[in-house]
């Protein structure tokens, strides 16, 4: 036709975009932008607090964050998935808890698994609320959370169980080759969720069903099973997560993991996983746990009122999500 | 006789029997009998609310048969299961495309069906499959591009692939052509042709009947959720399909050619938007419908949200009835301050609340006509809805049934009723006729003409050109963001091949860019 080329090929590639230059910077900045802020923090961090770097603060820092990153991890799925989690904290109550009171009249080993399969069980009745009987997720995990912590604190009496078991304890505070125990977990359990994310086939499919849900359907996904088990993954990891905190301060209680569910969600968000579903990633999560560690680590330094480290963890998280929107809308245009 | 009934089976596709389907107290489809041979291009036509789209539902398992038989290359199809379907080696391209707009391009024609080697993504093995499948189809797409940028004609090509990445035996499209620009439809009706050529059967749905006649062996004619007659397609003509889907003879819109009379509403000169628009300059009189012709992607919808304050990046100067007026920035601005309102392109996202009734949806803007204290009075409402929707024939009595359950023709209707009900000088319509059939199309039409005879200005643009022709006073084509050129409808009577050549002119980016005498002269 009045095209030059022989074959007619139909425009494809991207749509032509205004200027060019203008969105790349956006995207750098939405890309990189959480890294330049961890790294301000960072830096702001070793000015307050000339300790911050040395390794036994960094890998203090690590251990004592571990069980919020594993949760984290698991939340990043959830969240990816197009769904909300808010029952982590009793989960990782439940499971604490639950270890605690098994390893103070059996064996401590036999306390984890149960804890943790607890976790796994929790995590199913979530998966089954949402999915089958299509209970709003967030809905869903506020009931569950309320049913979870009900459950554990009438088990328990709502008494703490401390336990002083070096079998018990082995979890949480052991090092090898000079590291805590928890960390190293931490690393694992972040390797496989980016595994699993980037490189599964489930993985691929918590990422189409989060996107777009209809069109997963009707491609064949089983929307139902993907997104249910982001939850049975969340719950497993959130009562791993308390096993391992219980193990830490040697002592399981129902009332731990209070504010679980709102940093765990905090960290993924301020990594920059959108709550819409659909998109994220580990190591934005990742840079999320280590932006909220740093900030806890020059709060404790300074010593100052703690209620102050909310007010800026708040700050953080309305000011990610806002800065978030502003660069999607920029790119948009 | 059982060997026969054998070879029948093998060379039938799709065998429907008795087949029907109601939605609450609507019947979408009753007592269909179809059957579609293997390896045929079978058109599916009807008006809007015929039923083609609900029979091509129950065909892909997204919508189960209230009733009846489906049979697929002789396997008994349940229905309802999208799974199953699939396993029938059934595909399905719907409208409204199921893209996953943040994974790649590959990872949407995989989706489902990954490659992989134990829960293990194989990227690079999806990568090298998808270069071969765009060798195929003979085109060139990034497969790591992410589909949310690609361009809609792009995306329908991905859900195609995907279909035949399946080994799609049957292959289901819903109004394929519908947001594509000619180009991209030539290209589409020879894909389907090269598939067809390969053994797949495809069962289309089209309200283009040029393009129906062109490309199908087959043509089934719907109306009113029944099926009126299939024959191969030799045995149509264009205005036979038209009688058969009405039920009358096609009905045209009514206008008498003279130049309108009245003042200049809106003069709008060197409108510009960074990659879509360079210096367009126009004018629409009082009682004048102006049409915007061009293909896809030349700016004619840019230049509307620009008009109507949707693109903030937008510069030029605006006169309404003389007077200087400041360049519209928001569509708030443009409503209030300007008088202009836009009739959006997309009815479901942008114009209609889908959940909502239609005595709510036509009375949003003005609910306070309606109401007293604050509180809405029901009764006028309802009155006032059947006022606005009486010039429409709706096939169905307006009542507080959300607007959902209307067809696409009936919810255009409504989205239609409701701009007019607010009455401004200056009306922008962007495709008031996409997806919806030739009566509801003629309606829409007129009252667009009516409402521009009450004195008031309008400014349409249709990617159906024959429609443009056919509703305008003036047109100007739009070719890559600029005016090249212009036709006085009262004293030239051009063709759709006029405009096209026109269109076409500057779509060479060898060519020197030429012929704005036109707007000049």
């Amino acid at each position: 036709m009045t095209n030059g080329t022989s074959t007619e090929t139909i425009p494809v590639g991207p749509t032509p975009a205004a200027d060019e230059r203008r969105l790349d910077a956006v995207r750098v900045a939405q890309n990189y932008g959480i890294y330049a802020v961890l790294v301000v923090i960072v830096i702001v961090a070793t000015i307050v607090y000339s300790g911050f770097l040395s390794p036994d603060n960094i890998k203090l820092v690590l251990s004592q964050n571990a069980p919020l990153g594993i949760v984290a991890v698991g939340m990043t799925l959830v969240i990816i998935g197009g769904g909300f989690d808010l029952s982590v904290g009793a989960i990782f109550a439940v499971s604490g808890t639950a270890a605690a009171m098994i390893a103070t009249h059996h064996g401590a080993a036999e306390g984890f698994v149960v804890g943790v399969a607890l976790g796994l069980v929790c995590g199913l009745i979530n998966a089954i609320v949402i999915t089958r009987f299509r209970v709003n997720p967030f809905v869903a995990t506020l009931g569950s959370s309320s049913l979870f912590s009900g459950v554990i604190m009438l088990i328990s009496n709502s008494n703490p169980f401390f336990v002083e078991k070096t079998s018990f304890t082995w979890l949480g505070q052991t090092k090898l080759l000079g590291v805590q125990l928890p960390t190293i977990l931490l690393g694992i359990v972040f390797l496989l969720g980016w595994l699993v994310l980037n490189r599964s086939v489930y993985g691929r499919r918590v990422l189409a069903v989060g996107g777009n849900p209809e069109a997963s359907r009707l491609a064949g996904v089983r929307t139902d099973l993907v997104q249910g088990g982001t939850y049975v993954i969340s719950g497993l990891l959130a009562a791993f997560a308390g096993a391992i905190s219980a193990s830490q301060l040697s002592v399981g209680q129902g009332t731990a993991g209070g504010t679980m569910a709102l940093q765990s969600i905090a960290v993924v968000v301020i990594g920059g996983t959108s709550l819409l579903g659909g998109e994220g990633s580990m190591t934005r999560t990742a840079v999320g746990l280590l932006i909220l560690a740093t900030l806890d680590n020059i709060f404790f330094s300074l010593a100052v009122d703690t209620n102050w480290q909310l007010i800026s963890q708040g700050i953080i998280v309305i000011g990610a999500v806002a800065l978030d929107q502003l660069f999607r809308r920029m790119r948009t245009k | 006789m059982v060997p026969e009934a054998t070879v029948a089976d093998r060379e039938t596709a799709v065998r429907c029997t008795a087949v029907s389907r109601s939605f609450g107290h609507t019947k979408a489809v009753v007592d269909v009998d179809l059957s579609v041979r293997r390896g045929e291009i079978h058109a599916l036509v009807g008006a809007n609310g015929a039923g083609k789209s609900t029979l091509l539902g129950m065909l892909s398992g997204r919508i189960a048969p209230s009733d009846g038989d489906l049979q697929i290359f002789g396997r008994k199809l349940q229905g309802g299961r999208p799974r199953e379907s699939r396993a029938a080696s059934i595909a399905i391209v719907y409208q409204e495309l199921t893209i996953v707009p943040l994974l790649s391009a590959a990872a949407n024609v995989f989706l489902g069906e990954e490659l992989g080697h134990g829960g293990a993504i194989e990227e690079r093995r999806m990568q090298r499959r998808f270069a071969e499948l765009c060798r195929e189809f003979e085109v060139e797409i990034d497969g790591t591009t992410v589909a949310g940028e690609l361009t809609v004609a792009t995306q329908q090509l991905l859900e195609i692939m995907r279909a035949v990445q399946r080994q799609t035996k049957l292959l289901l499209l819903d109004e394929p052509t519908a947001s594509l620009s000619h180009r991209e439809r030539d290209f589409l009706l020879g894909l389907m042709r090269r598939l067809r050529d390969d053994g797949v059967t495809i069962i289309f749905v089209s309200h283009n009947l040029d393009e129906v006649i062109a490309v199908s062996d087959t043509v089934t004619v719907m109306r009113n959720a029944r099926k009126i007659e299939t024959a191969p397609v030799g045995r149509w003509t264009k205005s036979d399909l038209v009688e058969a889907m009405t039920g009358e003879a096609p009905a045209r819109v009514s206008r008498e050619r003279r130049a309108p009379r009245g003042e200049v509403v809106l003069e709008a000169s060197d409108v510009s938007l960074p990659g879509a628009l360079v210096d367009i300059s126009l004018d629409v009189r009082a009682g004048e419908v102006l049409g915007l012709a061009g293909l896809v992607g030349s700016g004619r919808t840019s230049l509307l949200r620009s008009l109507a304050g949707l693109e903030p990046a937008s510069s030029g100067t605006l006169k309404i009835r003389g007077k200087d007026r400041p360049w519209p920035r928001s569509p708030r601005q443009a409503l209030r301050k300007l008088d202009i309102a836009l009739l959006p392109e997309d009815r479901k996202g942008q114009g209609l609340v889908l959940g909502m009734s239609v005595p709510d949806n036509v009375t949003m803007t003005d609910l306070g006509t309606v109401s007293r204290g604050g509180l809405v009075n029901d009764r006028a409402q309802l009155a006032k809805a059947r006022a606005l929707m009486e010039p429409f024939r709706l096939n169905r009595k307006v009542d507080r049934y959300p607007v959902s359950e209307l067809s696409g023709g009936g919810q255009q209707k409504v989205v239609l009723a409701k701009y007019l009900n607010q009455n401004p000088s200056v009306m922008l319509v962007d495709e008031p006729t996409r997806g919806i059939d030739v009566a509801a199309k003629v309606e829409v039409l007129n009252a667009v003409r009516e409402f521009a005879q009450r004195g008031k200005a309008v400014i349409l643009t249709s990617s159906e050109i024959e429609e443009v022709l056919d509703v305008s006073d003036r047109i100007l084509v739009i070719v890559a963001g600029r005016v090249g050129g212009e036709f006085e409808m009262d004293s030239e009577s051009p063709g759709v091949r006029d405009v096209l050549d026109l269109a076409f002119e500057l779509d060479d980016p060898t060519a020197p860019v030429t012929s704005r005498s036109a707007e000049e002269s």
